[in-house]
């Protein structure tokens, strides 16, 4: 009986300690809508590179990704631009992903259609690109990001940069 | 789970089944590579569910919600917390036997690690910190960068070799080996860590974590040594 009290209280303690990076919800507002053209002239126009990443709330590999892409914008956001780009999903259903994984430092949008990842030459979510300045494609990671790919994802951008 | 993962794991797993083989007429009779392949099995399937969930728990999702997402390995695996619960697991398992068994098991588990790392041209992580060296291997923006995964598998692969033949030998003290091989590991780690590309981590933990496993595995053997001797 007491081995499986330890692990009842061991998996209440690990529940609780989840989740304390969250936002409100409230606080997280509407997700802009966006298409292909519009995600590229943005693209084309940043002095910046881009962390590009394309997810969903129902997506779990996405959930699996989203704690290292808010360490990586956190740390590397005055140098590299992260961008969002949310594929077949609701505006609460995505707020509340945000929310939920203090997301909050990254620019997101939300393309109902799915359009953006096709049209950028990747299919699936998640799947994430690394552009220069200008919009030029450097890599692409299809599936989900592991510690050391969005490190070196970063990395090569970042010495792009003239 | 996907594929480049399970090639790596299946590349990690040949190398254990190899080096049991190999030491597979020295070891004693109730230590056979059947047990011996079993545990290690165990210990490394309870080391990546625990550092797993580990993991998930410090990135802020919560596994009783989304048990499935321990499933995702590739999301993050928390090294330290796989180590211990890899340990704990063997401990349990072998506790009849408990430094007998980390002897004969420790060449093995090295070889698997060196088979991992090894792995990483299917799991796409070989690359780290930028290189001018002639061995360097370009990224895709053309820079050259330090095969830093390749430099863990030699250092480790000549670790198990090393270990390998002082349980041959059998001139090793009782304990020794597997001291040895936390050494071994802990010093591989260290040697490779500053190379390593990360997302908000300091190797400096390691450094700290290294050098305190590689003194207990020291010591641990000592004592042990002279306890048996």
């Amino acid at each position: 009986m007491r081995p499986r009290l330890l692990v009842a209280i061991a998996l209440v303690a690990a529940a609780s300690a989840c989740s304390a990076e969250s936002v409100p919800i409230g606080d997280v507002p509407a997700l802009p809508t966006t298409t292909p053209a519009e995600v590229h002239a943005l693209l084309d126009a940043s002095t910046l590179p881009v962390v590009l990443n394309v997810w969903a709330s129902w997506c779990g590999p996405c959930r699996s990704e989203a704690p290292l892409l808010r360490s990586a914008a956190a740390e590397s956001g005055d140098t590299v631009r992260f961008i969002g780009i949310d594929v077949r999903d609701t505006q609460d259903e995505a707020r509340g992903f945000i929310a939920e994984f203090g997301l909050d430092g990254i620019e997101h949008y939300i393309d109902a259609s799915g359009a953006v990842p096709n049209d950028l030459g990747g299919r699936g979510v998640p799947i994430t690109f690394f552009f220069a300045p200008g919009g030029r494609l450097v890599s692409m990671h299809s599936g989900v990001l592991d510690e050391r790919s969005l490190a070196l994802g970063i990395d090569e951008i970042s010495r792009t940069v003239p | 789970m996907e594929f480049g993962l399970l090639a790596a794991a299946l590349i990690a797993a040949v190398c254990v089944r190899l080096t049991l083989a190999a030491e597979a007429a020295t070891v004693a009779p109730e230590q056979d590579s059947g047990r011996l392949r079993d545990l290690a099995l165990v210990s490394a399937f309870v080391g990546l569910g625990v550092g797993r969930i580990g993991a998930m728990v410090a990135g802020g999702t919560n596994p009783l919600s989304h048990p499935l997402d321990v499933l995702i390995l590739r999301g993050g695996v928390d090294t330290v917390l796989a180590s211990v619960g890899a340990v704990v697991a063997f401990g349990i398992a072998a506790r009849r036997a408990l430094v007998v068994t980390a002897d004969a098991i420790a060449p093995a588990v090295i070889a698997g690690l060196a088979g991992w790392h090894a792995g990483c041209f299917t799991r796409g992580a070989c690359l780290g910190t930028p290189s001018n060296l002639p061995w360097s291997i370009s990224g895709p923006s053309g820079v050259g960068r330090h095969p830093v995964e390749i430099y863990a598998a030699v250092l480790l692969a000549a670790a198990a070799v090393v270990a390998l033949v002082l349980l041959k030998t059998r001139h090793a003290r009782p304990g020794m080996i597997a001291g040895l091989a936390i050494g071994f590991v802990s010093g591989a780690r260290l040697a490779t860590e500053p190379m390593r590309l990360g997302i908000g981590n300091s190797p400096l933990w390691w450094y700290a974590g290294g050098v305190a496993a590689g003194g207990a595995a020291v010591a641990a053997a000592i004592v042990v040594g002279r306890h048996r001797g």
